[in-house]
């Protein structure tokens, strides 16, 4: 199992200390082999980070292992071709350890079907050059026409190369999002609050995410009913990567979003979420824990989750 | 008067097939040489859909350059700032701020090329406009708690940036290529300008229409800053020089400036695949100043005293630039 860290960024009151304090921590942990570190997208408290790729991008050049990895991103305030961009941009700078998960619809106040256009769009856009996008919530280029197939689509056929440079004042039906990401597919994720992008999650094989905030036992069940919508549309389990985040209390109380006890109570309680769930990949949601637990995490939960 | 410059790397060059990763690699060494170096800043520029793979969010890019440095600014030439949500620019900045103590310069234009704006929805004719109402908002947002903006492209109410940024406004540029009529925008919102190459008369000519439209519509001459962008070719001959500048055309500048509508006629209007005897293609070959050490150094001295508050080179003979030029004006 991978095991990655994220933080409460909100709690600080100083974004410049509260974020220099995250930047030495993910270094420490890079070198402990932590897998990935997760940056949220907030905006609504002092330290809140709305650009995680800025916060990424600058830790790609402080770390040399663990994945960069987009959190909660929003459809709403960046264009689609950004949100593209933004993760090939990280991707290349950290030479393949880049990764994105959307936010649901419900918790942005957008539909579902605006979260399922923008990876359908996003996902394209890094596996194919050329493309257009028709949608409700996503046209690429704007000129595309109503007439065009609905979702993606491709050049019919390939006609004779003309520089871009000879283009001149001509807009091409079909352009190519660039660079591309360094890795063919870049991890994506979403998270399933809302029924309907987990049938749709389910279905398309993309890989779900159980966010901190979302009760544990809610987000086993979520988990589960992506499992039996997954199989009904037959597709097979090593297709995707199940990302669970959860808070710990080492020696602490457990409660409904925190896995608490011993490291090994916490040990065991990540093991049997990875039983019911098929959870691949375990994220501790760091909220103030003390330097002696982050320790005691890596050596006697980290490194045997592992084994 | 500032020195800034940056590297190549954010792109590939067709004649000299390369790695983009060795290219991103070799761009925040570029970083931590600019530093070395004694330059003051150090940028990136912004195209997208490029078959070179051009960097399209340049801040991003200097997040990059701000983990492996401390004091050089960090700055984009330019940001296309009316293909982003202001806000989302707001918050990219403020983003890069706060991780790099405050160190973040936006040289800001308003793009050119025809698809940029088709991808992107957003109406070409209406980039002066979104340009300057975006400053705007990027004004409001970064120096402000709470603000409320209306204007014709962009509104918003009771909005607050979060996080905030380290300096209060952020240090912006309005990157206005090497028409008058840019100038006279910038000049009338009091905005810094920043000029693209273009020799040394025509930036005089610039400069005076700045200034005059700044003076006009109230600004103090202190409030009226001036920054250019500007190649050198330096050479120990002044053919060595222009062998140099020879490279650079062949290399990047043909494919970057001739068919995109990058050049510009005094109406404001893009120029498709000039001639190469058009008069805006031989001012912008000019633009690309070529001498020995004695001579940059006297065209340079010539900037200085026309108020340059900064000079932008791009990165070719930064160490000579480094050991004879900056050397002159510290």
């Amino acid at each position: 199992m991978r095991v990655g860290l994220s933080w409460d960024l909100d709690r600080f009151d100083d974004p410049a200390a509260g974020w220099k304090e995250v930047v030495s921590e993910v270094e420490q942990a890079d070198k402990m082999g932590f897998h990935s570190f997760w940056i949220h997208e907030a905006r609504e408290r002092a330290a809140d980070c709305p650009e995680p790729s800025v916060f990424l991008t600058y830790l790609s050049q402080r770390t040399k292992s663990g994945q960069l990895r987009i959190a909660g991103r929003r459809v709403t305030r960046a264009l689609p071709p950004h949100i593209s961009e933004e993760v090939s941009v990280l991707d290349t700078f950290s030479r393949g350890r880049a990764g994105l998960a959307f936010a649901s619809g419900s918790s942005q106040g957008v539909p579902a079907a605006h979260v399922h256009e923008m990876i359908e769009f996003v996902s394209a856009s890094w596996a194919a050059d050329e493309i257009r996008y028709r949608g409700d919530f996503v046209r690429f280029p704007a000129h595309t026409p109503d007439s065009a197939p609905r979702g993606v689509s491709y050049p019919e056929d390939e006609p004779d190369y003309v520089a871009q440079w000879d283009w001149g004042p001509e807009t091409p039906d079909f352009l190519s999002i660039t660079p591309k990401p360094y890795v063919p597919y870049a991890p994506l994720n979403v998270e399933i609050n809302d029924d309907e992008t987990l049938e749709w999650a389910a279905q398309q094989g993309v890989s779900p995410m159980i966010a901190a905030d979302m009760p544990t036992a809610e987000g086993v069940e979520r988990l589960a009913r992506y499992r039996e919508c997954a199989d009904k549309a037959g597709r097979s389990r090593r297709e995707v990567e199940v990302v669970m985040e959860r808070r710990v209390a080492l020696d602490g109380e457990a409660d409904d979003h925190t896995l608490g006890g011993s490291p090994r109570d916490v040990l065991n309680a990540i093991r049997k979420l990875r039983g019911k769930t098929g959870v691949s990949h375990f994220v501790w949601r760091r909220n103030g824990a003390t330097p002696m637990d982050f320790y005691r995490f890596s050596s006697e939960v980290q490194v045997l989750l592992q084994a | 008067m500032e020195f800034w410059t940056t590297s190549i790397g954010l792109s590939k060059m067709r004649p000299m097939p390369s790695s983009l990763a060795d290219g991103f690699a070799n761009f925040i060494e570029g970083a931590k040489k600019a530093e070395a170096l004694g330059f003051d800043g150090y940028g990136s520029g912004e195209h997208h859909f490029m078959y070179d793979e051009f960097i399209p969010i340049p801040l991003q890019a200097m997040a990059a350059a701000a983990a492996v440095t401390e004091r050089v600014r960090l700055s984009t030439n330019a940001m296309l700032l009316p293909l982003y949500d202001p806000m989302e620019a707001a918050e990219i900045a403020a983003t890069l701020d706060v991780l790099s103590d405050g160190r973040v310069s936006l040289g800001l234009g308003m793009g050119y090329r025809p698809y940029e704006f088709d991808a992107f929805g957003t109406a070409k004719r209406t980039r002066g406009a979104r340009l300057r109402e975006a400053m705007e908002v990027l004004r409001l947002a970064t120096s402000q708690d709470t603000f409320s903006y209306q204007g014709k492209h962009y509104q918003y109410e009771n909005e607050s940036l979060h996080p905030r940024p380290i300096q209060r406004p952020i240090d912006m540029w309005f990157c206005g290529g090497t028409s008058l009529q840019g100038a006279r925008r910038a000049g009338a919102a009091g905005l810094g300008y920043w000029l693209a190459n273009c020799p040394f008369d025509h930036t005089e000519a610039i400069v005076k229409e700045y200034r005059q439209a700044g003076k006009e519509a109230g600004f103090k001459e202190s409030e009226l800053r001036i920054a250019s962008f500007k190649d050198i070719c330096i050479g120990n001959t002044m053919e060595e020089a222009e062998g140099l500048r020879k490279v650079l055309m062949d290399n990047f500048y043909d494919e970057h400036i001739l068919g995109y509508g990058y050049l510009v006629d005094e109406n404001g209007k893009n120029v498709y695949n000039p001639s190469r005897d058009h008069p805006l293609y031989e001012r912008f070959i000019q633009s690309l100043y070529c001498g020995t050490i004695e001579m940059v150094v006297e065209e340079l001295e010539k900037y200085e005293e026309l108020g340059m508050e900064m000079m932008f080179f791009p990165s070719a003979q930064s160490e000579l630039i480094s050991e004879q030029i900056l050397p002159e004006f510290k």
